[in-house]
């Protein structure tokens, strides 16, 4: 994997985002918020895939050893946990992922409520014209 | 008893999440569903009571959610978190009792869940300490605002697709802002490796004392203040907040205007002052500006409304801007002097917009100019909107006063007497817009007793007069006997501005 492409995926789709939601249309604005809390799911992931090699795991028959770091030295550059005699970058960060599984649920909620409130609006108004939605102007 | 003790803080969240998922399987019984949620807000308000009790005698109190130290969910409970807490439990409260008469019957079964979801949101992003864990609540009481904004009231002035509309600018950018606050959070975590924050902080300050602080930290730091400021509604981001507030049921406005605002007031102080406490001096100008741009355009635009909600909600705007005034300050007196505002703010407009929704509710509508000697036919409500207005206004004897005192007197200290000068300036513009609107409202003869109808006869109930007689109370109270407050503001600040206790509660912990 590179690291530069997923960098540029990225940024054409925040790009593509902002562009669809400075549309006048309320379902193309609905398309670019998702289209950008999908680069930012990215961006996440991006922020830790590349730093390790191995899976994540602890499988049963592995001994978990004693002699875990919990304490940062930030001279030594560690930021714990980890553990003692190996590589600080061993495990691939596993965080990142549980992350994007919160950001993503999130996302499902906030886009489905939103969809609902175009809805209501075509509903009241007639249209899904955001300029036409000026009743509060003023 | 005792080991009940220690859970305070996740009482606080767990209590309303629970009554929310049994309300709503409740619907089809309103009256339990009701007594259920008036009690768990009560219930609510003793905890946070008990636990800002707790904070001031024995020092900063940690909770882990799963026992994971550092590296799991931390919920923190300082001066800072525990007076919020009290605050926003108490408005919410009061907000809940009024709006059992105010919101249409209809609305009322699915307002509960909403509403007690708000207050949980609320309560968490107070009370966490985990940079992650303050977006998901972001996200909980963004959703459950949403919700609430568009509940009916009994009178039904305000038309639904007015709700809508207000509603869809309101999460379209919340939702934005939600996307900037997770990049803003994940390039932290790509810096620091942490969550925590307490640990960011520690490892922010290593980094800037090695020399090795990334530049991109500054531009997260920014991304942080429009985040808040989004919030907070302060200047370039303010203009959603005069649509949705006024257009939201009347208990649901105070809690808006009230408590929510002052969640990115709240994010600022904690963000700034604790995670990016070595490297704040870049941000402080560029606080103070928005901060005076907020307060005259708030203040001005108030001046022109007709719409007394409008006018309260610009007021909201104005007023957020000296708060972030202190904030960008900077200093301790600046720091206590801007809670103290918070403070007073949130409960005389809380109490301001429950009372225009009575006024609302008696006048048939929402236009100033189509009101006029109300005085006569409802003294109760004159009284308690010129108690809000006086303090918004700053005049003694209420807390308005006292807050926009030790503000001043704190800028004056720093020599930052050109920023006093133009604060000074609006705060009579904010003078002369609340008594404008009083005048309107309450003086004089109604203007076209023809064309606007005679008043509504219909009196309202105790559960409407009981929670403005008791912020109205507040207000006085917290202008004659305002020491407690300013002690403890002082006490906050002095909490804010040194960490050390903070991060040594959290991080010095067994990790089992």
């Amino acid at each position: 994997m590179n690291n530069t492409l997923l960098s540029l995926v990225i940024a054409i789709l925040f790009g593509i985002g902002t562009f669809l939601i400075l549309r006048r249309d309320i379902v193309r604005v609905i398309i670019g918020l998702s289209i950008i809390s999908h680069a930012v799911n990215l961006l996440i992931v991006s922020a830790g895939a590349f730093s390790g090699k191995d899976v994540p795991i602890i499988t049963h028959n592995e001994v978990v050893p004693t002699n875990t770091i919990f304490s940062d030295s930030l001279k030594n550059g560690v930021l714990a946990p980890l553990l003692n005699g190996t590589e600080p970058t061993h495990f691939v960060d596993p965080l990142v992922q549980a992350l994007v599984l919160t950001a993503i649920v999130i996302s499902l909620a906030t886009t489905a409520m939103i969809i609902i409130l175009a809805y209501r609006i075509h509903e009241e108004y007639g249209t899904t014209d955001i300029q036409k939605l000026k009743r509060l102007w003023g | 008893m005792s080991s009940l003790n220690h859970h305070y803080p996740i009482l606080l969240i767990a209590i309303p999440i629970l009554v929310a998922a049994l309300t709503i399987m409740l619907r089809s019984r309103p009256k339990l569903q009701t007594g259920l949620s008036v009690l768990a807000s009560f219930s609510v308000v003793l905890i946070s009571s008990l636990l800002l009790m707790k904070v001031w005698n024995s020092g900063i109190q940690v909770y882990e959610v799963g026992e994971w130290g550092k590296y799991g969910i931390i919920l923190v409970a300082d001066l800072l978190s525990a007076s919020i807490v009290v605050l926003s439990s108490g408005v919410s409260f009061l907000s809940l009792i009024y709006s059992l008469d105010y919101i249409k019957k209809r609305s009322l079964s699915t307002y509960h869940p909403l509403f007690n979801l708000l207050v949980a949101g609320l309560h968490g992003s107070f009370l966490t300490g985990d940079i992650f864990n303050l977006f998901v609540f972001f996200e909980v009481l963004l959703l459950s605002s949403c919700g609430l904004v568009v509940a009916l009231e009994k009178d039904g002035i305000t038309k639904s697709s007015d709700k809508l509309e207000a509603t869809f600018k309101y999460l379209i950018l919340n939702i934005l802002g939600a996307a900037l606050m997770l990049i803003a959070v994940a390039s932290l975590y790509a810096t620091t490796g942490t969550l925590n924050m307490a640990d960011i902080s520690v490892k922010l300050s290593a980094m800037q004392a090695a020399g090795t602080l990334p530049w991109h930290v500054f531009a997260i730091g920014l991304l942080f203040i429009v985040v808040f400021g989004n919030k907070a509604a302060i200047f370039p981001l303010h203009y959603w907040l005069p649509d949705v507030h006024p257009t939201a049921p009347s208990p649901i406005s105070a809690m808006l205007s009230g408590v929510l605002i002052k969640v990115g007031v709240y994010g600022m102080l904690r963000i700034f002052f604790f995670v990016f406490r070595d490297v704040l001096g870049m941000f402080q100008p560029i606080i103070i500006i928005l901060a005076l741009f907020t307060i005259g355009i708030g203040a001005a635009s108030a001046v022109a409304q007709t719409d007394v909600k409008r006018l309260l909600a610009y007021s909201s705007v104005s007023q957020i801007g000296y708060v972030f005034l202190g904030i960008g300050f900077g200093s301790l007196g600046a720091i206590a002097a801007s809670l103290v505002y918070m403070f007073n703010h949130a409960i005389a407009k809380s109490l301001l917009f429950l009372t225009s929704g009575g006024i609302i509710h008696h006048a048939g509508t929402r236009d100033m100019n189509k009101m006029g000697g109300m005085v006569n036919s409802s003294p109760f409500m004159a009284v308690a909107f010129l108690i809000g207005a006086m303090s918004i206004a700053g005049l003694p004897p209420m807390g308005g006063f006292i807050s926009k005192f030790v503000l001043f007197d704190a800028g004056i200290i720093g020599k930052y007497y050109t920023e006093i000068a133009i604060a000074l300036l609006f705060a009579i513009f904010s003078m002369f817009y609340m008594f404008r609107a009083w005048l309107l409202m309450f003086w004089g003869e109604k203007r076209d007793v023809k064309a606007y109808g005679e008043y509504s006869e219909h009196g309202s109930s105790p559960l409407v007069y009981l929670p403005i007689v008791f912020l109205a109370f507040m207000v006085l109270a917290l202008g004659v006997y305002s020491e407690p407050l300013l002690s403890l503001a002082q006490a906050t600040a002095a909490q804010i501005l040194d960490p050390q206790a903070y991060i040594e509660a959290v991080l010095t912990r067994v990790v089992r």
